[in-house]
């Protein structure tokens, strides 16, 4: 079935990638394509100031998307606002869904600051008590989240002391080989004492703090040392691979198609405890947001 | 707001960063094509028979490219002025209520 874009999800999309690419870069301008971080609830925004919900749940299962997407990413093909928290929403009870939307090019340590500030409103003006509170992150996201959890715990949160569930769902913790590629590339071309090739290295080059983030999995502010996984919060981890058989060559090449399954674990951070790891062979990164699969773990591990 | 139309600063900073594309893609697009030239224009040199057209001809292509080149990246630089004023004055002013990114 053909899916039919609205001019208005034309331009959110438009506004996603462009702030993806160059999304500090709007930001500082006032760009109108800067994407403002904002929470939604069934395709609505929050005012995390003030959320009127019709039956708040104790729970709040939170979806965050990577880079240059936006929240539809979440969303099961064909069905609007149908996405893994709705779903934990109907098994568990008590819960309710939100997703968060963000201009995916600023650094992930200012958008981290950003999303504990606002979980912290959020639960602070939340109807009823939160008890828990479920954070789901692909891609990008899942640094989102590590970077908020290292925030939040630094400014003594509230939302911290909650009951706390973070899944990184193809998330790149150790890097991305295309951010990285596309670095080594730029890299050599700039070397390189010919100015149409440098030219190609600088346009290689053009990109967001965001991506520059990517490449090497930095969720915290410079200069600041590798902070572990937070001790009182549960973390799992979900992979895809691009080909069905985990031993294919094209899995080690390219993982799910821009994050490697090492990356996904964060083999190489040290002293990481996970609660749960989960690889799917032949589901590729982008469907790792929305697929039946992954749904199904994520209810065995949170349900 | 009853349209995408409608949304002011949205098409602003569309038409803000199509501004920046030109006039630095228009740059970057000059380096290139400058560099690629001289290439060839270094090899006709090497031959003393072309060399004394080839030093003609590549003045005439350079200075033709410059000028070329230069007007695209002026163009560039007075939409996304002409854009960036329009927005901030959008701003001040406060016609702008709804954002485009939060529907």
């Amino acid at each position: 079935m053909m899916s039919v874009l609205s001019a208005g999800k034309i331009q959110q999309h438009i506004s996603a990638i462009a702030s993806g690419f160059l999304g500090d870069w709007l930001e500082a301008r006032g760009n109108g394509l800067a994407v403002p971080m904002r929470m939604f609830i069934d395709g609505q925004p929050l005012d995390v100031a003030n959320p009127t919900v019709d039956a708040p749940g104790s729970t709040l299962c939170l979806s965050i998307h990577g880079l240059m997407e936006l929240d539809s990413v979440w969303d099961f093909p064909g069905q609007a606002h149908e996405h893994y928290g709705t779903r934990l929403a109907e098994a568990a009870g008590d819960t309710t869904a939100l997703k968060l939307r963000f201009n995916s090019g600023r650094p992930i340590y200012r958008n981290g600051q950003d999303l504990a500030d606002l979980l912290e409103q959020l639960v602070m003006h939340w109807p009823v008590p939160v008890k828990r509170l479920i954070l789901l992150g692909h891609s990008m996201g899942g640094l989102l989240i590590r970077s908020a959890c290292h925030c939040g715990a630094t400014r003594q949160h509230g939302w911290i002391s909650v009951q706390l569930d973070c899944v990184y769902i193809g998330a790149p913790h150790d890097g991305s080989w295309l951010a990285i590629g596309a670095h080594k590339v730029a890299d050599r071309l700039n070397q390189v004492p010919r100015d149409y090739l440098k030219v190609m290295g600088e346009v290689i080059d053009l990109r967001s703090e965001g991506i520059r983030n990517l490449s090497r999995g930095e969720v915290f502010e410079p200069g600041q040392d590798e902070q572990p996984l937070l001790p009182q919060a549960r973390h799992y981890v979900i992979s895809g691979l691009l080909a069905r058989k985990a031993e294919h060559p094209v899995n080690a090449l390219f993982g799910d198609a821009l994050v490697h399954e090492s990356s996904a674990r964060g083999e190489h951070r040290p002293g990481w405890v996970l609660n749960g790891i989960a690889n799917f062979p032949g589901v590729d990164h982008l469907r790792l947001a929305h697929h039946p699969l992954v749904c199904g773990q994520l209810q065995e591990w949170l349900v | 707001m009853k349209g995408p139309d409608n949304h002011v600063h949205w098409w602003l900073g569309v038409a803000d960063l199509l501004g920046h594309g030109m006039q630095h893609g228009a740059i970057k697009l000059k380096r290139a094509h400058l560099s690629i030239a001289d290439e060839s224009f270094r090899m006709l040199e090497a031959i003393p028979v072309t060399r004394p057209v080839s030093r003609v001809v590549r003045v005439c292509h350079h200075s033709i490219s410059h000028i070329s080149y230069s007007s695209v990246e002026l163009a560039g630089h007075a939409v996304a002025l002409l854009a960036a004023a329009a927005a901030a004055r959008g701003v001040v002013d406060g016609e702008h209520g709804c954002n485009m990114n939060d529907s």
